[in-house]
Formats: structure tokens, C-alpha cells, sequence
């Protein structure tokens, strides 16, 4: 059994957002190098990588160890989208109880914005040799992109549940409303329902804002054991639990694009940690878009599977509501960087670290969430201020 | 034997297409679609089906398995109207239809919802196979909506 053992110790994040002229590698190391010194450690401490990069760049952790001057006892990139950065605090946290490492540096880093600018013309992309398979069951059907596979989720949901477009564009005008009060966001101007109605269409139910943004970004933290970590200037903030769980048969196989794979990931996360949903101040969820923050919210036990939109739309998400999520503007808002921002958020609320306007009052428990690997993996993390 | 669909033209709802590579698993597939065939993969030790194809089922790992030529009834699990173009090919297209269709044998597939008004496809409506030839030498499937009662 996992001991928690393990707290986090630093965590920052690059410059988000559009950054001409970043690579993924340069935002990488300065995310690390940030997180480090955040948690007042060195170089010479890091002995453990785990870092992902855009899936095209092979072996990630030997690009940054390289950039930062670093043989490291514990390093791997993990492969499992989305879920992969929640992922990787669960694998420093056994690598370290195991030892096989001390001090491991987790993040993840991709110039998703300055990408979107340098590749050819859509015509290009689409003749692009994509993967066999893609190509043969998805492609050759016109479905491209990434919001289509979550738009049939949704779609469905609003048939089986009655959830309605509002209801999801409570989630994207609750999320905005967090990144307002984020100097670092991406979007930072207030989204009312009457321009998220208005939204440009790109598959339905979803518009533009529905997606989650295109960002160059990186996020970092450091991984230690809790008894170094009380050494330390920041107060610790402990890996309490976590739970995972993969629906590999696909997300349009049985209820999986309604009972996603959150729901056993979180019923894992739950028994590890011992605690309930109840027991959550804040959850910091993997939105890819929005209608995956409100099927998260019902399968994490928030409220019940069919419930989640009147739930969100009755201010659930709010700083004051019952259970405040993406409390610095989410994928949605602040910057995509697949997932990595929603561990360093939910360290810096168990800090107390925000200014009030943007705190969490007396947050205890966090949830952070990690989802993709072809929208079927989910990691769970519970994390707790020491 | 499975009453062969017609071939149908429905330019106006149908998303000119990037063509399918046939691999060893799927050319059985494709195959029969050139025939106006609907098959799926069925094992011959537990007797379930699974799509897309493989080369094991998927239920019991068995490699023993035939192409069943099935009904070609389904009905809508979930689909997505699609109203940005990924290319400009696609333009001239919008709005088109991706839907996930239920077989009446089990398994689901990806495919095109055609012959109607994109804003009355629905969750659980009823619909039948169709075949389109794209290209020289490549047919694809889609599925229009069904009359459900008296169906032949």
C-alpha cells in the first residue's frame, strides 16, 4: 500500500500563452528550472524526471536532462495523454517510497499556439499521412480534430440527461470567471451566456468556447519525501491518494462517453486517500472542454450522473460554491498545457499561497484530475495540505 | 443473405472524403462494402461481434472467425454535426453529419448520418445502411434514417 510518503514541494509554470518564437523544450526548462527554485532546491537535488512533450518529440526526459545538465537515477516520459501529467506525481510518489529516486521533477510542455502558427495550410494537414487507423475510421467519415469525439459525448448526454447548452456554457462562463482574476491567463476578459450562445459553431453542441485553448506553456513540479519536504521554505503539500483507471475498449464502447473512466478513477483516489467527495474544497479537473468538466463533476460524486448541469448552473463552480474547480481558468481559459496547470493550481490553493479574491478559503483537499490517451485514460490525484 | 442496399447520390450531405488505407485486418470489410455488403466479424467460439476489425476477437482472444453479413439496421448512439471546415474541401460540405451508430447485431461504428436535414438527426432514431462509391475501387458505408414499423 502507498504510504503518502510523498509531497509536492515547487510548482510554476512558463510564460502561457502566445509566445512567439518558444519551443516546447525552452518553455520546458524554464517551467523546471522555476519549480525548483520555488521549492528551494538545486540542481544537484533532482534525481528523478518525468516529463512529456508534444507526442512527435521522442523521449522527452532526455531532451530536458540534457538542457539542464542532468544524469538522473529515475526518468520516463509516460504515453498516456492527458492523464499522463496527474500520472506522473503518481509514479514520482511510488519511485520515491520505492527508491528509486529522491527528488523527481514532473511537468509537461508543448508551444501549442506558436505550432498552430507555423504549420501548413489546412489542405496540407488533412493529406498528411495520419495514422492508418485514424484515417480509415475517422477521417474517411470527415471526422477531424480533436472536439468532435467529446461532442458525441455530449450530444448524448443532453439526449439521456436533458443537459442543455446552457448548462455547458455554465461551465465555460464559471471557468472565465476564475481566469479574470489570473494576471497569467490567456483569457482574461468576462464571458456572459449571451456571447457564449453566440459562439462560433465548430461540431455540435459544441462552439469555440467550449474548447480548450491552443497555448505555448509548460508546468512543473518537484516531487520529494514529506519529511525533507518539511525542511523546506514552502509548506508541503502531500500526496494523500490517487486512482486511475483506462477504458481501453474505446469511448464509444457500452456508457463510456457517459460514465467516463473518472468514475472508477475517482472511486479509487477516494478508497486510497480515505476520504469522500464531500470532503473536497476544490477540484481541479482536466477540461479539454467543457462538457467533460460537467461529467467529471457527476462521476467524481459531486452530484448525480444526469445532475451535473442544474448542479454547475446553480454556481457550483465558484469560488464560493459547492465545490470550486479550475480556480485559475482551466484548459478552458488560463492555457492548455495538458493537465499541468491543474497540479500546480491545486498545489498553490493547499498553500494558501492566492490572494483572497482568488483562494479557496482554508482548502484542505484537492482533487486534480488527468484525462486523454485517446480519451480514455484518467488519472486522479488527491492531494492535502500537510 | 442480407437484401443489398442501393447505392445512393447524396452530394449535398456528404463530406468529400479522405479514402481509407486497407490493411490485412479491414480489406474483408471494405470489400464486401463494394458489394453494398454490410459484414462485421464474428467469432466462431463465443459467437459475439466486435468493429472495428482485428485479427483476434475481442471477447475471448479466439482467431477463428467469419465475416457475418448483418442487417444493416442500427440506430443512432450519438452523432456530432460537423460546421468547421478541416480543409477547404470541406467547406462546400458543411453542414455535414458524423454519427455512431448501434448495429441491431451489437457492435457500433463511425460513420455518416445522410439523407436528411442535419438538425433532425437524433439520439436513438432509427436508420439503415447506404453505400456510396467515392472513388474508383473504394465504397463507403453511411446510414439514413429507417421507417422503423413494417420494415422489409
Amino acid at each position: 500500500m502507498y504510504g503518502r510518503s510523498a509531497a509536492i514541494v515547487g510548482a510554476a509554470h512558463s510564460k502561457l500563452g502566445e509566445v512567439p518564437g518558444s519551443t516546447s523544450i525552452g518553455l520546458m526548462a524554464d517551467a523546471a528550472v522555476a519549480a525548483v527554485a520555488d521549492a528551494g532546491l538545486q540542481r544537484s537535488d533532482i534525481d528523478g524526471i518525468i516529463v512529456r512533450g508534444p507526442d512527435d518529440e521522442y523521449c522527452f526526459q532526455q531532451q530536458l536532462g540534457e538542457r539542464l545538465g542532468l544524469n538522473a537515477a529515475f526518468t520516463t516520459s509516460l504515453d498516456n495523454g492527458g492523464a499522463s501529467q496527474a500520472l506522473a506525481v503518481v509514479l514520482a510518489s511510488l519511485a520515491i517510497e520505492a527508491g528509486l529516486a529522491t527528488t523527481v521533477l514532473c511537468g509537461y510542455a508543448r508551444n501549442s499556439w506558436s505550432r498552430t502558427r507555423q504549420r501548413g495550410s489546412r489542405k496540407a494537414r488533412m493529406n498528411q499521412a495520419t495514422h492508418v487507423r485514424t484515417r480509415e475510421w475517422r477521417d474517411s467519415f470527415g471526422y477531424f480534430g480533436e472536439p468532435a469525439t467529446h461532442a458525441l459525448g455530449a450530444q448524448r448526454h443532453m439526449a439521456l440527461c436533458g443537459t442543455t447548452k446552457e448548462h455547458l456554457g455554465h461551465v465555460a462562463v464559471s471557468v472565465r470567471e476564475h481566469a479574470t482574476r489570473n494576471p497569467h491567463a490567456q483569457m482574461r476578459s468576462p464571458l456572459t451566456m449571451d456571447e457564449y450562445l453566440q459562439g462560433r459553431l465548430v461540431t455540435t453542441p459544441f462552439s469555440v468556447y467550449d474548447c480548450s485553448l491552443r497555448t505555448d506553456g509548460a508546468g512543473a513540479v518537484v516531487v520529494t519525501d514529506v519529511s525533507r519536504a518539511r525542511d523546506l521554505p514552502r509548506p508541503p503539500v502531500i500526496v494523500r491518494g490517487f486512482g486511475s483507471h483506462n477504458n481501453l475498449r474505446g469511448w464509444t464502447v457500452d456508457d463510456h462517453m457517459i460514465e467516463t473512466a473518472a468514475q472508477a478513477s475517482g472511486e479509487r483516489a477516494y478508497r486510497n486517500a480515505d476520504v469522500s467527495p464531500a470532503d473536497i474544497d476544490t477540484a481541479q479537473l482536466y477540461d479539454c472542454f467543457t462538457y467533460m468538466v460537467l461529467a467529471q463533476i457527476e462521476d467524481y460524486g459531486f452530484c448525480a450522473k444526469g445532475d451535473g448541469g442544474e448542479f454547475i448552473a446553480s454556481g457550483a463552480l465558484a469560488l464560493d460554491g459547492a465545490i470550486p474547480t479550475n480556480t485559475s481558468g482551466g484548459q478552458l481559459s488560463e492555457g492548455h498545457v495538458e493537465g499541468m496547470l491543474q497540479v500546480v493550481e491545486g498545489v498553490r490553493q493547499l498553500r494558501h499561497e492566492h490572494p483572497v479574491e482568488r483562494q479557496v478559503p482554508d482548502a484542505r483537499l484537492a482533487l486534480v484530475s488527468g484525462h486523454g490517451g485517446n480519451t480514455v485514460c484518467h488519472t486522479t490525484l488527491i492531494l492535502e495540505r500537510d | 443473405m442480407v437484401e443489398s442496399a442501393p447505392a445512393i447520390v447524396a452530394e449535398e450531405t456528404r463530406p468529400r472524403r479522405v479514402l481509407p488505407q486497407p490493411t490485412a485486418d479491414s480489406r474483408p470489410f471494405w470489400e464486401a462494402c463494394a458489394r453494398r455488403e454490410l459484414t462485421i466479424q464474428r467469432c466462431n467460439s463465443c459467437e459475439r461481434h466486435w468493429f472495428p476489425p482485428s485479427n483476434r476477437c475481442q471477447h475471448c482472444w479466439s482467431d477463428d472467425f467469419w465475416w457475418r453479413p448483418v442487417s444493416g439496421h442500427a440506430e443512432v448512439y450519438s452523432f456530432t454535426v460537423f460546421h468547421r471546415a478541416y480543409a477547404p474541401e470541406l467547406a462546400d460540405q458543411l453542414p455535414y453529419v458524423v454519427g455512431v451508430v448501434e448495429l441491431a447485431e451489437g457492435p457500433r461504428l463511425i460513420t455518416n448520418i445522410v439523407g436528411c436535414d442535419p438538425g433532425s438527426v437524433r439520439v436513438r432514431m432509427p436508420v439503415e445502411v447506404v453505400f456510396d462509391d467515392v472513388a474508383e475501387g473504394v465504397t463507403l458505408h453511411a446510414f439514413r434514417p429507417r421507417e422503423k414499423a413494417g420494415a422489409p
